[in-house]
């Protein structure tokens, strides 16, 4: 079966001034659907830098990024966006909802960015999703009247709520203490396997680590090891 | 439907984000609000400013559109511009031709021949005219009347004799012997030897008074009058706010002129009567005389009229006058046996405070108009009106003032105060057009003097001066015997007030410019348009303006109140302008991380515009709406209580004492679509800024 998401040589680099800032010096990586990965590394290895470029919000110095098959050096500005919109959803470190906005618009968002779907259908999405992250009694609360775990949780519905191949998540559990943040990559797992959605996830957590089958772990922007984990078997 | 749903999506992001920043919100929303409420209510009160400034000219003199030569070097002021009457709008020969022209191009309902002109106009000296009505009633048997006015003749002779001394002391040698003569003739009128022969003879006593001491008064009052030289019969029809309040309308065919009762109110009427007007005015409306430097200054010049008065009064009048003026004054009409004097009575009657001033101005009008001619001529009489001719000589025509009118709706403005009407006839001929009468006139004047020959070729020059055989001079003093100048002044006088004319003769011959009234005003572009079209194809050299054009200073006072206006409501818009540009950056700045975030989950730039621009457009729409609609309401408001006109020029603005100014739908969507405008400007380069924000802006950590 075709990788869903395939990176061949990958070098990223950043002119900062006189210097070059080389955060990625030569990645291959190919994932598969469904599969469920973390990206470790120390601090600087290069991790936020892989996940953009698997996110789309970025492209290449050299080298390839293929999602679905799709090379993104090659799509213009407005197609990355419409990839993003479609094949992507993101969870980010610092949850970033829309603040003037409350849980279920915030998670209808993207249905309405994508457009095509009648009102009802919305809602009925939209509600079968926040179910599934156990929000359903906090439905008309805006972001600022949820804790960091529910925020991030709604964060997640918004990501699945188009049904994208792919969530990317940097860090997600960065911004939660460690009982939280055990939810959330328990949510995660569930919603992994219940949905066979691609989840790619970077963390220096190592009990975060432990959920992931398979672990990529990045050191001064090259792969160091690729493996299986426990939680595989 | 969903692309519906994501626009009300944005509007409620842009209402809550609205609410989020409420004291910014609310400061560029009221400066919004302001200026549409200031757009809404000054357009549409400049458009009824408009609309009745275009009642007033259109319907009072100008027509919709107006003709002249195009050979004119100034441009046509209907109402008269800062040349006082020197300006040449160049001459249109012969009006048939351009009537029939332009009464064939479609809309057009009437054309209407003008002249304007500025002349003056006197009227016989106090002598002159009391000699007149003696004279009359000699002829009609009644000598006893007619001697009850001897003695005003001799308190005006003796007037006369009294100027003539004054002149004699400061006189030279060579004038000297001259005015010796001329008080010799004074000395005479005032002789018991003429009057004695009065009873006898009183037509040779007033033939000698008349033809040998009045010109030596002089012309009397001398008055400047504007007028409109017109084919009145076409001008009643088709200006209907003319409305004759005295006398009669010119009949057609005849020579005459019509007065206008603003001018003679506020011009000829004399001088006490124009002041008492204005006190007695200014106490109706409770403006103090004493506190207000202007009508103090009245009050003193009132003062002093009672001498104009006096001199004005028959005799008997003057006896039974001073009787009323002593009982409303309380005072004894004899002080130490002697009989109070009619001056000082009338000192004391004029003598004006806050209090009186309303009560006075009955009285005078009451009991004083009556005795006096208030106004220097009245309806009926003949006056003599004097112009230069294009030939920069000065010819004089008698006219008779068949009556006076009013423009209805503008009775008390002067600026269609200032316009007299005139038939086209005279207007011809004061303009310095050969007629009919002009050459019999010659043939006397060639009689008379003996010139041998006037040619055809230099007879204008002799009749209008120029040339130097013969020249007519209407001074009281010159060359040839003053007989002879008051008969053939009589003569010519005659003539051109009985002489009739038909409409051809009216129609066919030489006017400066037309004013053209149009069946539907809404249309004046296009009309103007294809009357020049018209005029061109029949090779008439005319200009064609609009009224506007043609009312001159007037018809550009309403653009320089719009152009301030708009100027105002710019600078208003202006600062708003810069503000919300200015917040909207720094909002765009604050959130970066939320537009990189709608970027990533796959919001594209478009979005990200239209949530910027929706913001403000949701703020300008609100605020605006709220502005338009207190705008419209002051404007309702006002159009049912209407807004008074403070003074003349008012009046005449406002085409009636108030104005109901009235709002339409084109203001309020005009006021949309600035606010459209103004919203989408300040808000682009922002809204831009923010289309270029990464979406990898959303990734980055909370620092
Ligand atoms: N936009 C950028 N401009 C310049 N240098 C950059 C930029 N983004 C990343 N880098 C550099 O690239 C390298 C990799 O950074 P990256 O953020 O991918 O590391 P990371 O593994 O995510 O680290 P952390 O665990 O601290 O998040 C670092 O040295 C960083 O300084
Ligand atoms: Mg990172």
């Amino acid at each position: 079966m075709k990788p869903i998401v395939e990176l061949m040589d990958v070098v990223k680099e950043f002119p900062l001034g006189k210097v070059t800032v080389r955060a990625l010096r030569g990645v291959s990586l190919q994932i598969g659907r469904g599969e469920f990965v973390a990206i470790a590394g120390p601090s600087g290895s290069g991790k936020t830098t892989l996940l953009n470029q698997v996110g789309c919000v970025d492209t290449p110095t050299r080298g390839t990024v293929r999602i679905d098959g799709q090379s993104t050096s090659e799509l213009a500005e407005s197609a990355l966006t419409k990839l993003r919109l479609h094949k992507l959803g993101f969870i980010f470190q610092t949850f970033n909802l829309v603040p003037v906005l409350d849980l279920a618009q915030n998670v209808e968002l993207p249905l309405l960015l994508k457009g095509g779907l009648t009102r009802g259908e919305r809602d009925r999405r939209v509600r079968e999703i926040v179910d599934q992250v156990g929000l359903t009694e906090q439905l008309g609360q805006r972001p600022n009247e949820l804790s960091g775990g529910q925020r991030q949780r709604v964060a997640i519905a918004r990501a699945l709520v188009t049904g994208p191949n792919i969530v990317l998540a940097d860090e997600p559990t960065a911004n939660l203490d460690s009982a939280t943040g055990e939810q959330i990559l328990d949510l995660m797992e569930r919603l992994n396997r219940d949905q066979e959605t691609t989840f790619i996830f970077s963390t220096h957590d190592s009990r975060v680590m432990a959920h992931a089958r398979r672990l990529v772990t990045l050191v001064d922007g090259k792969i160091s090891s690729d493996e299986a984990t426990e939680a595989a078997a | 439907m969903s692309g519906f749903a994501r626009l009300q999506l944005l509007v409620y992001m842009a209402l809550r984000s609205l609410w989020a920043h409420k004291v910014k919100s609310l400061i560029v929303g009221s400066l919004i609000g302001f200026g549409t409420m200031l757009f809404v209510l000054g357009t549409a009160l400049l458009d009824s400013i408009e609309g009745a400034i275009e009642r007033s000219v259109v319907h009072s003199l100008s027509g919709h559109l107006q003709v002249y030569s195009a050979d004119g070097k100034d441009e046509l002021a209907i109402f008269g511009d800062m040349t006082m009457g020197g300006a040449d709008w160049g001459r249109i020969d012969d009006f048939a031709v351009i009537d029939e022209v332009i009464s064939k191009v479609d809309n057009v309902e009437a054309v209407v021949p003008m002249g304007i002109n500025t002349a003056y106009m006197t009227r016989g000296s106090d002598l002159e005219r009391t000699l007149g009505r003696m004279r009359e009633m000699v002829r009609a048997g009644q000598v006893a009347d007619a001697r009850a006015l001897v003695p005003k003749v001799k308190r005006l002779v003796g007037l006369l004799d009294a100027d003539l001394r004054n002149q004699l002391v400061i006189a030279g040698e060579d004038s000297a012997a001259e005015l010796k003569e001329k008080l010799a003739r004074a000395e005479r009128a005032a002789s018991d030897a003429l009057w004695a022969t009065f009873d006898s003879e009183p037509l040779s006593v007033l033939e000698f008074l008349d033809t040998r001491v009045a010109p030596l008064a002089g012309e009397g009052r001398v008055m400047f009058i504007r007028y409109v030289g017109t084919d009145l019969g076409r001008f009643a029809e088709h200006f209907d706010r003319l409305k004759v309040v005295r006398g009669e309308m010119v009949p057609d065919g005849r020579r005459g002129i019509l007065i206008n009762q603003k001018y003679a109110d506020r011009v000829l009427k004399i001088a006490a009567a124009r002041l008492l007007d204005d006190l007695a005015e200014a106490r109706e409306a409770s403006i103090p005389i004493e506190g207000t430097a202007e009508l103090a200054a009245k009050a003193r010049r009132l003062k002093t009229q009672g001498g104009a008065i006096e001199l004005m009064l028959d005799p008997d009048d003057a006896e039974a006058l001073a009787l009323k003026l002593a009982t409303l004054l309380g005072v004894e009409t004899e002080r130490n046996g002697e009989a109070l004097d009619l001056g000082v009575l009338l000192e004391l009657f004029l003598t004006v405070d806050d209090d009186n001033a309303i009560a006075r101005h009955a009285f005078f009008y009451e009991q004083v108009a009556p005795l006096v001619d208030v106004y220097p001529f009245s309806v009926g009489d003949v006056v003599t009106i004097r112009a230069w001719t294009r030939n920069n000589a000065l010819k004089a025509v008698n006219v008779r003032v068949w009556g006076t009118f009013v423009f209805e709706g503008l009775e008390r403005s002067e600026l269609t105060g200032a316009a007299n009407l005139l038939d086209l006839m005279t207007f011809r001929e004061l303009y310095g057009q050969m007629t009919a009468t002009d050459r019999a006139e010659l043939e006397a004047i060639r009689d008379e003097v003996g010139v041998e020959f006037v040619g055809r070729d230099n007879a204008e020059d002799a009749l209008f001066g120029g040339g130097d055989s013969v020249e007519i001079d209407i001074g009281a003093d010159d060359d040839f015997d003053a007989v002879a100048e008051a008969d053939l002044k009589r003569e010519k006088r005659t003539m051109a007030v009985s002489e009739e004319f038909d409409a051809e003769m009216n129609r066919k011959g030489l006017v400066l410019n037309a004013a053209i009234m149009l069946e539907d005003g809404d249309r004046i572009a296009e009309s103007k348009a294809a009357i020049a079209a018209a005029a061109e194809a029949a090779g008439l050299k005319l200009k064609v303006v609009d009224w506007q054009e043609a009312s001159g200073v007037l018809g550009q006072l309403a653009l320089v109140v719009r152009v301030i206006l708009y100027i105002a409501i710019f600078i208003i818009f202006a600062v708003a302008l810069v503000i919300i540009n200015n917040s909207m950056l720094m909002a765009t700045m604050e959130r970066v991380r939320e537009i990189g975030t709608l970027r990533a989950i796959g919001a594209q730039r478009g979005f990200v515009m239209a949530m910027f621009l929706l913001e403000t457009l949701v703020l300008g729409l609100i605020a605006g709406g709220l502005g338009a609609l207190a705008g419209a309401g002051i404007v309702i408001w006002l159009g049912n209580v209407g807004i008074p006109a403070q003074n003349e020029i008012m009046v005449f603005i406002f085409s009636g004492n108030r104005l109901f100014p009235t709002v339409g739908a084109e203001h309020l969507g005009l006021g949309v679509i600035i606010i459209l405008i103004v919203s989408l400007v300040s808000t682009w380069y922002p809204a831009r800024m923010a289309t270029r924000v990464e979406p990898i802006e959303a990734m980055r950590g909370a620092d």
